[in-house]
């Protein structure tokens, strides 16, 4: 299973990306926790060790051979639901949410397992099914109800920002895996037809601050102090950023805690306050590497299940970098989402870790037919 | 190998719709980006503007304001430190409990202090400038009781030390620093100072406020000097309180000039008002009646009207313009006269004896045009443009609005109204050979030991030849010796010029001249041959007597003999008239 020569293969250059882009956030942790309390360890010092610890998460990921992970895709998907349901039961409750599942040492989100578990199912199916001319209705069938499942079950939580993006990555895999043109018409007529009614459900379902960030973000002046707080005082630490920013430790915005979560969800507001446009930019190119290097990876796969399991990877990464720098902004709602391998936070990083360690996986095995 | 075929085939086909994903990324990603540029380069202005506001307070430092000193450096306005109470309400506990406890203290009624402790600001005034004693109570309270988010800030406090005796000259402050009235309103931009500032800056909380590198701070105000004595200052107001006492009077003034400089020595107006406390008072009270209030001079004009015609040789100084009668006809309208002569008097003795008929007659032989034109050159009718606000132009009517009485009511100082500084001006002028200084009460703003101006004494103009002028001082000076009207102004070793005047005041009810309420004056200079002061006495209204030779000339006289000796002037006899007259 674990192959030692595979470490000639292993990607360097693109571990070298990550640690930068890991590198930066820390960084803009230590600015946007600068002068909190000191008597806890500092956020930076413990992002550091989430990294670490993220990173062997990454060298696990990538270590087995990602044909065995796919093997196993039903039992892992069948575990995922299993710790869903116990969340429901025994999960902790944050932030209005039941996310939990206390492992002791360690709070545990099964909302991120997840994330991982429905891309290498989606692969596994989509690779084991094998259409001339692409999937018809009755083969989306199977796959929505595995979606559904543990959709419905994030949704009570409630994590929307988690339902969103499975749904995102369903989508983007079954348009991958190629679908008939019926199947995308009925899949769009269906969608019309159930959305008042799912948006209704969701809607009952949705805590009073999700439909505030909702609301909020489609009148954000409606009550300046209030619910949209966080969205107008995230554009004004950014815009006032400028082309170059305030420089490090000298976003006013930052230091005099005007920004709303600023060294979790919102750490792009205080990367923009302090490092302006350009900064923004080099910080979207170094992702953009990151993400056109998977799109690579996808393109050139040895396999079916490769493609599609990198594809999803690349789907999950792209999906949080575009609503995250979309939320800060305000050209989309706030829907609790990281930036990942930035924003502070266990579970996030060894979710992205564990993702990447996917890709670098498909990468490695990219030759292995020939050997 | 067929099933490996078409898995192949859609493989490919996978492949090229693995590009539509990355279309799909790259339209997210060009979004987010755009919406930076607009964000970040676009609306950069404006919302670092509102960044700024949102934690950023230029909070204004107050400059000491400048000292204001008599002629001889002694302090006639000042500044005291002070405390004000602020509050920062986010460290305020219980905002109820800390209102009605420090609305025992500050004169404020509870629930306005309790709405203050709770406003969401990072920073509030309780009390400005309060009482030292207060602040100590205050300050013992919080010691006591652990009120936390109460604090103090020294601020400076105008204080005036002479109280009343300046109070309508110098006007006063308020509490914001800026003059409101009298030499600190007019000079209020060279005693204010320039404000400075610090930057406070605030988190979102507003809880803590500290200061950011932006700081000014304050340049104090310039010092300035007046021409004001303080002890000549007092003797005015001493003697016109005494006046005032005695005769029950409603209120009086006093004006002193240095008539060769026009430099103001004295300006005392009474009732007075204490400009420590001026919120006691009504405004109308702070007005300085002197430069802003015109009225009949009554007799005391009859001094222009003689110098006119002396000036214009319409008359000779031994001419008799009297003859024993106690009436004048001028078209029909008849004037009065209050001396009772049979004989003739001279033009000088007119004046002496102050007779309306005489003095009619002078004003006839002038004709209303030249009496007009002598008037308007004296300053009549016009500002002084003494630096006072609050000037009046007084009133003089132009002759073709003169009825047939008006030569003869004008000649006796009626129909026209003057300020007493416009009075004073014009008899210093006669005083001073002819010569009519500009009066002032500024001489000198400093900053610190240096001169920033220097006010030097200013020739209006000449409205009398010098000969006219000390034959006038001749005229006026008998006024002053025995059987004048204004014997009571004499004093022992000096020669004292003047003129009295008693004007009745018109009765707001009738408006006709009433026989009860009178303008008591008198106006002079002394010593004669050298005029070290001219002093023009207004007392309003007295009861019993009211005769400017009874009730105003002896406040001149007491007024300007102590100011002789207090001015160490040299006493008159025959060796120094000769001398003075030889320069």
């Amino acid at each position: 299973m674990l192959d030692i020569k595979q470490i000639y293969n292993f990607e360097w250059k693109f571990l070298g990306i990550i640690l930068l882009i890991s590198g930066i956030g820390i960084l803009t942790i230590f600015s946007a926790t600068y002068g909190f309390a000191v008597h806890a360890t500092p956020y930076y010092q413990k992002q550091l060790y989430w990294i670490a610890i993220g990173l062997m998460f990454l060298f696990i990921a990538a270590a087995i051979d990602y044909h065995t992970i796919i093997k196993y895709a039903y039992v892992i998907y069948a575990v995922t639901i299993i710790l869903l349901i116990a969340v429901l039961i025994k999960g902790r409750t944050g932030l209005g949410a039941q996310r939990w599942l206390s492992l002791g040492f360690f709070s545990f989100q099964p909302s991120e397992l997840a994330k991982i578990a429905m891309i290498v199912l989606l692969a596994r199916y989509f690779s084991d099914k094998k259409v001339k001319a692409g999937f018809g209705m009755k083969d989306l069938i199977l796959p929505a109800a595995l979606l559904l499942i543990p959709l419905g079950l994030i949704l009570k939580q409630p994590d929307l920002g988690t339902a969103l993006l499975l749904s995102f990555i369903f989508l983007m895999i079954i348009l991958l895996a190629g679908i008939r043109l019926k199947a995308v018409l009925a899949t769009l007529f269906v969608c019309i037809l159930t959305i008042p009614f799912i948006a209704h459900y969701f809607w009952g379902m949705l805590k009073g601050y999700q439909k505030n960030r909702i609301l909020a973000f489609f009148d954000p002046e409606m009550d300046p102090q209030g619910i949209g707080y966080h969205i107008i005082q995230s554009k004004i630490a950014i815009g006032s950023g400028g082309l170059f920013g305030k420089g490090l430790l000298q976003g006013t915005q930052n230091k005099l805690k005007f920004i709303p979560e600023k060294h979790t969800d919102f750490i792009f507001s205080v990367f923009a306050e302090e490092w302006g446009f350009i900064g923004a930019l080099v910080l979207l190119s170094i992702y953009l590497v990151l993400i056109l290097w998977g799109i690579t990876i996808a393109y050139k796969a040895k396999d079916r299940s490769g493609a599609l399991l990198a594809a999803g990877v690349v789907c999950m990464l792209s999906f949080y970098l575009i609503v995250n720098v979309g939320m800060t902004t305000g050209i989309m709602p706030v829907v609790g989402i990281p930036l990942p391998l930035m924003s502070y936070g266990g579970t996030s990083i060894i979710t992205t870790m564990v993702a990447l360690g996917l890709l670098i996986n498909v990468k490695m095995r990219r030759l292995l037919l020939f050997y | 190998m067929d099933d490996r075929k078409t898995s192949e085939g859609s493989f490919k086909q996978a492949r090229v719709r693995i590009l539509v994903l990355a279309v799909i990324i790259a339209v997210g990603l060009s979004a987010g980006i755009s919406r930076l540029f607009y964000l970040q380069v676009f609306r950069n202005n404006d919302l670092s503007k509102i960044a700024v506001r949102q934690h950023q307070k230029t909070v204004a430092l107050e400059p000491l304001r400048g000292t204001i000193y008599d002629r001889k450096g002694r302090v006639l306005a000042v500044n005291l430190d002070v405390e004000s109470v602020y509050a920062v309400p986010s460290e305020i506990g219980d905002a109820r409990e800390a209102a009605k406890r420090l609305s025992r203290f500050i004169n404020e009624d509870w629930r306005i202090l309790e709405k203050k402790l709770k406003s969401d600001k990072g920073f509030v005034w309780l009390a400005r400038k309060i009482d030292p004693n207060i602040a100590i109570k205050i300050k013992n309270e919080i010691k006591n009781e652990d009120l936390e988010g109460i604090g103090f800030i020294k601020e400076s406090k105008r204080f005036y030390p002479k109280k009343e005796l300046f109070g309508h000259l110098i006007g006063f402050a308020g509490l914001d620093n800026t003059g409101l009235s009298g030499i600190e309103a007019r000079y209020d931009e060279f005693l204010k100072g320039e404000d400075g500032f610090i930057i406070l800056e605030r988190d979102a909380r507003g809880s803590h406020i500290f200061p950011s590198s932006g700081y000014k701070p304050p340049v104090k105000g310039k010092d300035i000097v007046l021409t004001i004595d303080e002890s000549i200052q007092y003797i005015c107001e001493r003697e016109l309180d005494k006046a005032i006492q005695k005769t029950h009077a409603k209120s009086g003034m006093v004006i002193g000039m240095d008539p060769k400089t026009g430099e103001i020595l004295a300006m005392a107006v009474k009732p007075s008002f204490n400009p420590n406390e001026f919120i006691k008072y009504a405004p109308a009270e702070w007005r300085n009646r002197i430069v802003s209030d015109p009225y009949e001079p009554g007799s005391t004009l009859k001094v222009i009207v003689a110098s006119a015609a002396l000036e214009d040789k319409v008359a000779s100084p031994s001419e008799p313009m009297f003859f024993g009668e106690d009436k004048i006809d001028i078209d029909g309208e008849i004037i009065h006269d209050t001396v009772r002569e049979k004989g003739r008097l001279s033009f000088r003795d007119v004046i002496k004896r102050s007779s309306n008929v005489g003095a009619v007659r002078i004003g006839m032989r002038l004709g209303k045009e030249r009496l007009y034109s002598h008037l308007k050159s004296f300053g009549f009718g016009d500002r002084t443009d003494i630096d006072i606000s609050g000037e009046s132009r007084g009133i003089l009517r132009q002759t073709r609005e003169w009825s047939k009485r008006s030569i003869g009511s004008v000649s006796l100082g009626q129909e026209i109204a003057v300020t007493p500084i416009q009075l004073i001006t014009a008899v210093s002028s006669v005083a001073n050979n002819g010569w009519m200084m500009k009066p002032f009460v500024v001489s000198e703003i400093r900053d610190e030991d240096k001169i920033v101006r220097k006010v030097y004494p200013e020739i209006k103009k000449r409205v009398l030849s010098a000969e006219t002028a000390a034959e006038m001082t001749r005229i006026l000076t008998s006024v002053v010796e025995a059987g004048g009207t204004g014997e009571k102004a004499a004093i022992d070793g000096y020669r004292v010029a003047g003129k009295t005047g008693t004007a009745q005041k018109i009765d707001l009810k009738t408006g006709l001249y009433s026989d009860r309420y009178f303008i008591s004056s008198f106006i002079g200079y002394a010593p004669a041959e050298d005029p070290q002061i001219a002093l023009l006495v207004v007392v309003d209204s007295p009861e019993g007597l009211a005769w400017g030779g009874s009730v105003a000339a002896p406040v001149f006289k007491n007024i300007a003999e102590d100011v002789l000796l207090y001015m160490n002037a040299p006493s008159t006899n025959e060796e120094r008239i000769l001398m003075v007259k030889r320069e």
